[in-house]
């Protein structure tokens, strides 16, 4: 009796009392899972006191009586039956910590996203399927133990990666806010792509005018530190303590440099500026454009004469009367600590010299909207002056194309840009404005102008007298002798063909990823969408944030975007990392690893797995030691340890027996057992619930952090149980979200193939999936696939893998 | 059409091709600005809208006459944004139409516009719109054509007894572009001469062609009608040889149409290339034609990816050959031959080694003993859109073989040009897209001469669009002197 | 910003690279080849003829390359070489 009290007062509870509910989710889950028979079901299994459903068991009422419950009946545990854990889990765990539960006694069934949602045609085995979730749920549940979490502070200093309008914002405000900034952008200057741009949509303001004063503000701000013509190298760490290591290249220019630009006025070398999409030339020594922040000249080492550390040509450096230049300048590494990352990388333009009817870059009055905007723009090549290419001429036709990289299925890039459709719409009245009697036609196929004051634009392009065609060319030739262009198309509205000469002509250019955006994605371990974007954690509700704790995303790096869009997504962004901030500590999920020394006999294979190399050995006292705060808590450790000495908290080997054993009661040959990440997999058959991909309903999903938790006995247990077919699901490799612990999952899915393969068992029937959280389709196709391997699974072979696994039912 | 009511349409659509995609088309009109055959029909022939008419109400489109008449060039393939395959869209709503029954009528109809609007009827319907491929007996469509061809003819006869224009013509060429121009200008009553360097007219189709795809016959009896209009085709006669450019005006043609083709093979230079049991696929194809006891080899390679490569494959195997394979240095989605042709020639057996290029030819006693390739991958799109192959080192691996064909390319030959006449940077000539004329006044151009290798049916939309631009312009000049 | 450049800068022709006038003092040289292997934008040559120290002096072979930057004086070990900025007028001449 004693011995019972000294257990209670610790925070275990003997005898665990288990409250279900489950969720009707209005008819989101009751339009396809008889509730109330798979409350009655939970009400027979053991240790549960209280089952019931209800209609929205997330509402404030349905809390109230969970809440009620757990003081009314004395429940120490409490199972929802509802969405995905992804979702709600913290909501519920609020509630239960609110009526003096310890919150990691609370356990979810997901029977909505991935039941009553991809089996919505098949109401009676989706009901059996929510009743095998919910007895895992409750199975796990009996078992779980009350924890504490631990608290990590934060450091109170955010990096933000790219200095475009967004990463420019987004510095400010933080900085504003009180914090300390980094600001790194790869360039020599900050302003991005909206440095280059002539006039913004809708209101027709100067783009640079407005940009201008934001970018000298991030050059004075006292708690910004600006790091131009600078990468990131290496990011460790993890949420609020990430170790971050820049590489800042050389300027040849120290910050004496008065940007008199004496300097480039000497350089005999001249080359095209990438700032002006090579429409103008620079020299070797240069500043991009007359409001470059740094305001520092910098030397371009490729085109200048002093290589390898001979100086060549030193006029420069004679021109210069303050003596800033140094042709010695060594590339510096730069370390800083900092407690949240924004991501503000931007995109690129798409290249339309892979479209070869267009012609462009083979003739020269063919060009893209953003050397449109270069042309334009007062401050750029022609001072202004809408000029051809291969004349010098003021065109009297200009026609735009749209969609050109857009909406396509050739190309890959199948996204709609966003911006396109306003620029050219911007850009017709530009030229109406300056040269009232050039004659404009825009191709398109849609035009979408969908926000505030967008449709005022669009009739006044309209009432200016541009000529809208739908339809777009299907080539353009080129006029030999005038240098015109032939545009050939379909007037679909009218169905006609249409033949069309033109001065010029601008192809509005569609957005796509950044080139090097795969770069970041795996130094910070994010994930991105098909269309090479990266992926925010809830696409409705948390549009800012990475689904790696401590990163948020502002402007283009996660969508095409204008610019309002990248400016409020910014200070979005900023008031999100400046909440972590403020708060000054986060607590760390009580998921790390649990020690049992007595177990331990200090090999050190734990140690060697470790992604954060959390774990120590210490020889001397032969045990190994655990750095909490480190660990990011994926529990490939306890996977790999052959004694059983190490288990991972609220994912213990018991707990995720148990939830094998419930899934494999009945009718285990005809199941799948599958076991997802929390990242990617798990999230990817979210994905597929909320896509309504349907694929069949025996697959039973065991959720862990990281596909490396799961340990070969996991599945040879399924496998003596009689499963008939077992999915290890993770992140793609290079993908994981615990750098890089799905290799482990990897190595020990071979080892297993190789043992079922000496067996004389068919190793299909143990599958791996590589799944992004975006890849619903990928999974429920997977399912759907092993759904006919499953069918072709022999009761004899059932058996005789029972027999070949049978070491593995021991100890549970 | 309420008979067709009991056909199934959801089934239909499945069946169809890129049914999702399929969906998704957002009516750019890229098909049909680009569809010869539209532009030669007009309001009558619309892909675009076939294709919205193909979703919407696909019982009715079965029994339409548009569905016959797409003349499988895949220019539309070639386009369009969403890469949907058109040509066998349309031939699964033929072969539905065939199977229900259904498509006696429309057939019909879609014939007659055919003959009154297409101009080398005969030839476009054995090599271009392709009944066979909706299991339709190809010669007897081709005779319902002859017939109501002839038909067409008498009345057209009746008209132009009334019509004579001035000024005559000569057309350089007797391809389909040549002899398209021909049959237009002489129908408006121009006199005109066509010149040809070979011993009979007919250009590619004589060359190149199978028998299988465009019987000799036929083209007989296409050249025999043109003749018949009063064109003088005058056969082995080589411009810039036998009769110079310039003289032409001085013979007293006042406008001349260039369409020479692109029958001049552009070389690899590569090891081995002069040994015995290497030939250029034209030649091949061209001896195959003219009936000559051609050696094929046993087992055959044909380096290329184009329409004149697999036809030399395909010939091959039928010639008997026991292996034909092709080698290609990029991707199936890359090969310019049409899709459909490449399809055919594996179902006839023809093998197809992508991603491959020759390195060397092996010889013995002088003659084809082996071929070396090396395997290549693909890199970013380079400055044509293309993805640049790029060889991987230490793949190389040798291929038996005892004939290499080379296909890898054709160009136009146009020493005899002169100067005046700009061409493009791959040796076509440039022409005003609107009217086909060249930089030169009076003189046009069109077909593969412009456009490099492509097929009959674009050769014939050129043809009609250059005669009509001719027209004018003789009309025009006629009146200012 | 890696977008490909495709056209040719508009105001190419607005900056006049300086002319340069090269000067050689050929008996002067030894031969040694160390400005045509460090002119930057290879504007020198050996030649064929034979100097009065009896060794192949360097000679012009684009002038109009020649950026002035006077590499070529500073390397030479015997003086043999300089280079003059071309006056305006005589280039438009």
């Amino acid at each position: 009796m004693a011995e019972e009290k000294e257990r209670e007062s610790k925070g275990e509870i003997v005898q665990p009392r288990i409250g279900v509910y489950v969720c009707q989710c209005g008819l989101n889950i009751a339009g396809s899972v008889d509730c109330e028979e798979v409350a009655k079901f939970a009400a027979t299994l053991p240790d549960v006191v209280l089952a019931q459903y209800n209609r929205y068991t997330c509402s404030d009422q349905g809390q109230a009586g969970i809440k009620n419950d757990i003081k009314e009946h004395k429940l120490n545990r409490v199972v929802v039956a509802s969405c995905s854990p992804r979702l709600h889990e913290p909501t519920f765990r609020k509630a239960c910590e609110e009526a003096g539960l310890n919150k990691y006694l609370f356990e979810m069934a997901n029977i909505r996203e991935q039941c009553s949602w991809v089996h919505l045609y098949d109401r009676a085995s989706a009901t059996e399927k929510a009743k095998d979730l919910v007895k895992m749920a409750v199975a796990k549940a009996r078992l779980l133990k009350p924890a504490v979490e631990i608290e990590v502070p934060i450091t109170r200093k955010a990096l933000v990666i790219g200095g475009g309008v967004a990463g420019i914002q987004a510095a400010l405000d933080l900085a504003d806010t009180g914090y300390k900034v980094f600001l790194i952008e790869k360039e020599p200057s900050i302003g991005g792509m909206m440095a280059r741009i002539d006039k913004t949509f809708p209101t027709m303001d100067c783009s640079i005018c407005i940009l201008a004063p934001k970018m000298s503000d991030v050059g004075h701000h006292p708690n910004i530190e600006l790091l131009a013509n600078s990468e990131v190298t290496e990011i460790k760490g993890y949420i609020g303590n990430f170790h971050i290591k820049v590489n800042k290249k050389p300027r040849y220019v120290t910050k004496d440099c008065s940007a008199c630009g004496e300097c480039a006025k000497v350089c005999p070398i001249v080359v095209p500026n990438e700032f002006d999409v090579g429409l103008a030339i620079r020299h070797a020594i240069y500043t991009p454009f007359a409001q470059a922040v740094p305001a520092t000249y910098i030397i371009d080492m490729n085109s200048c004469l002093n290589k390898n550390g001979v100086v060549v040509c030193d006029k420069c450096m004679k021109a210069c009367e303050r003596k800033a230049i140094q042709y010695e300048m060594q590339p510096e590494i730069v370390e800083l600590e900092v407690g949240t990352i924004i991501v503000a990388t931007g995109a690129d333009v798409f290249d339309p010299s892979t479209l070869p009817n267009y012609g462009y870059g083979k003739y020269p009055n063919v060009i893209t909207s953003l050397e449109f905007e270069r042309l334009i723009n007062a401050g750029g090549p022609s001072g202004g002056r809408l000029l051809r290419p291969s004349d010098g001429q003021i065109p009297k036709r200009v026609a735009f194309i749209q969609c050109v990289g857009s909406r396509s299925d050739r190309n890959g890039r199948l996204y709609c840009s966003n911006v396109c459709c306003m620029n050219t719409i911007k850009d017709s009245l530009l030229i109406k404005e300056h040269w009232p009697e050039t004659e404009i036609c825009v191709f398109y196929v849609d035009i979408r102008a969908y926000g505030k004051g967008f449709e005022d634009l669009y009739k006044r392009s309209r009432k200016e007298g541009v000529v809208f065609i739908r339809g777009l060319p299907s080539e353009i030739k080129e006029d030999k002798k005038t240098r015109g262009l032939w545009l050939t198309g379909e007037n679909t509205l009218r169905q006609e063909l249409y033949r069309m000469n033109f001065d010029l002509v601008v192809l509005s250019v569609g957005l796509e990823s950044r080139k090097d955006s795969e770069i970041i994605q795996r130094l910070l371990t994010l994930s991105r969408n098909q269309d090479g974007f990266f992926l925010e954690a809830h696409p409705k509700l948390r549009p800012v944030d990475a689904a790696t704790g401590g990163i948020f995303f502002a402007g283009c790096a996660e969508a095409p975007k204008d610019i309002k869009d990248s400016v409020t997504q910014a200070s979005a962004a900023a008031a999100r990392a400046g909440i972590l901030m403020a708060k000054g500590k986060i607590t760390v999920e009580a998921i790390t690893p649990i020690v049992f020394p007595d177990k331990c006999k200090a090999c050190g294979l734990c140690t060697k797995v470790c992604p954060y190399n959390a774990i120590t050995l210490n020889k001397d006292l032969k045990r190994i030691e655990i750095a909490e705060a480190a660990c990011g808590g994926c529990g490939t450790c306890a996977a790999e340890c052959p004694f059983g000495a190490l288990t991972q908290g609220h994912f213990t080997d018991d707990q995720i027996i148990s939830e094998i054993d419930a899934v494999t009661e009945y009718d285990a040959e005809k199941k799948i057992v599958a076991f997802c990440c929390n990242w990617c997999s798990y999230a990817g058959a979210d994905f597929a619930g909320v896509s309504r991909m349907q694929y069949p309903s025996n697959v039973r999903i065991i959720r862990t952090m990281c596909s490396g938790r799961v340990a070969p006995k996991f599945v040879e247990r399924a496998f003596a149980r009689g499963a008939a077919a077992v999915l290890v699901a993770g992140c793609h490799l290079g993908d994981c979200h615990y750098i890089n612990a799905n290799y482990q999952t990897q190595k020990r899915v071979e080892r297993l193939w190789k043992k079922m393969e000496q067996s004389g068992l068919d190793r299909e029937r143990l599958q791996l999936l590589w799944a992004s959280a975006a890849e619903g389709e990928r999974f429920a196709s997977k399912i759907r696939e092993m759904k006919t391997l499953v069918e072709k699974v022999k009761p004899e072979e059932i058996e005789k893998t029972k027999k070949a696994f049978e070491k593995a039912l021991g100890g549970a | 059409m309420v008979a067709t009511k009991t056909i199934e349409s959801k089934e239909i659509l499945e069946e169809l091709l890129d049914t999702e995609k399929l969906k998704y088309c957002f009516e750019c009109g890229i098909c049909t600005s680009c569809c010869p055959v539209a532009e030669l029909l007009g309001k009558d022939y619309n892909p675009r809208q076939l294709l919205e008419k193909t979703i919407l109400d696909p019982e009715g489109t079965m029994v339409s006459n548009e569905i016959w008449f797409c003349a499988w060039c895949y220019s539309c393939h070639r386009h369009c944004p969403q890469a949907l395959k058109l040509p066998e869209i349309f031939l699964r709503m033929r072969a539905k139409a065939v199977e229900y029954q259904q498509h006696g009528e429309p057939l019909n109809s879609a014939l007659r516009k055919i003959v009154q609007n297409i101009p080398l009827p005969l030839i476009a319907t054995a090599a271009c719109f392709h009944p066979e491929r909706a299991n339709l007996e190809k010669k007897k469509i081709l005779e319902k054509m002859e017939e109501l061809y002839l038909e067409h003819l008498k009345q057209k006869k009746m008209e132009r007894a009334q019509q004579v224009s001035e000024g005559k013509v000569a057309v350089i060429g007797s391809g389909p572009a040549g002899l398209t121009v021909a049959y237009e200008l002489s129908m408006k009553g121009y006199g005109v001469t066509v010149f040809e360097t070979l011993p009979y007219a007919g250009g590619m189709l004589r060359k190149c062609l199978p028998e299988s795809r465009l019987p000799k016959e036929i083209l007989e009896k296409e050249i025999g009608i043109i003749k018949d209009l009063g064109v003088e085709i005058k056969t082995a006669v080589t411009i810039g040889k036998d009769v110079n450019f310039s003289d032409l005006w001085r013979y007293g043609y006042k406008a001349i149409f260039v369409g020479v083709g692109a029958h001049k093979s552009q070389h690899l230079k590569i090891e081995g290339a002069d040994l015995q049991g290497v030939v250029h696929a034209l030649d091949f194809l061209w001896n195959i034609n003219l009936g000559g006891n051609t050696d094929v080899g046993k087992k055959v390679v044909v380096i290329g990816g184009g329409n004149v490569a697999v036809d030399a494959a395909k010939t091959a195997l039928c010639k008997g050959a026991n292996e034909a394979a092709i080698l290609y240095r990029r991707s199936k989605e890359e090969m310019p031959a049409i899709p459909w042709e490449i399809k055919e020639a594996e179902e006839a057996g023809v093998k197809i080694e992508l991603l491959t290029a020759p390195k060397r030819i092996l010889g013995e006693n002088g003659r084809v003993k082996a071929i070396e390739c090396i395997r290549m991958r693909l890199d970013e799109p380079d400055e044509s859109g293309r993805r640049k192959p790029i060889p991987i080192e230490g793949s190389e691996f040798a291929v038996e073989t005892d004939m290499v064909i080379f296909a890898t390319g054709e160009t136009p030959d146009l020493g005899f040009l002169p100067s005046q006449v700009e061409l493009n940077e791959d040796g076509t000539i440039w022409v005003n897209p609107l009217t086909m004329e060249t930089s030169l006044q009076g003189v046009f151009a069109g077909g593969d001469v412009v456009t490099g290798p492509a097929t009959v049916i674009e050769a014939i939309r050129a043809g009609k669009c250059a005669a009509r631009s001719i027209d004018s312009y003789l009309r025009l000049s006629g009146r200012e002197t | 910003m890696p977008e490909r450049i495709k056209h040719v800068p508009l105001d190419i022709e607005k900056v006049k690279p300086p002319r340069a006038e090269i000067h050689l003092i050929k008996n002067q040289c030894k031969g040694c080849g160390y400005c045509i292997e460090f002119c930057p934008k290879k504007v020198l040559e050996e030649s064929e003829e034979i100097n009065a120290r009896g060794v192949h002096p360097p000679k012009i072979v684009n002038e109009d390359k020649c950026i002035l930057c006077s590499f070529c004086s500073a390397v030479c070990p015997d003086f043999a070489i300089f280079v003059l900025e071309k006056k305006q007028e005589e280039t438009k001449k």
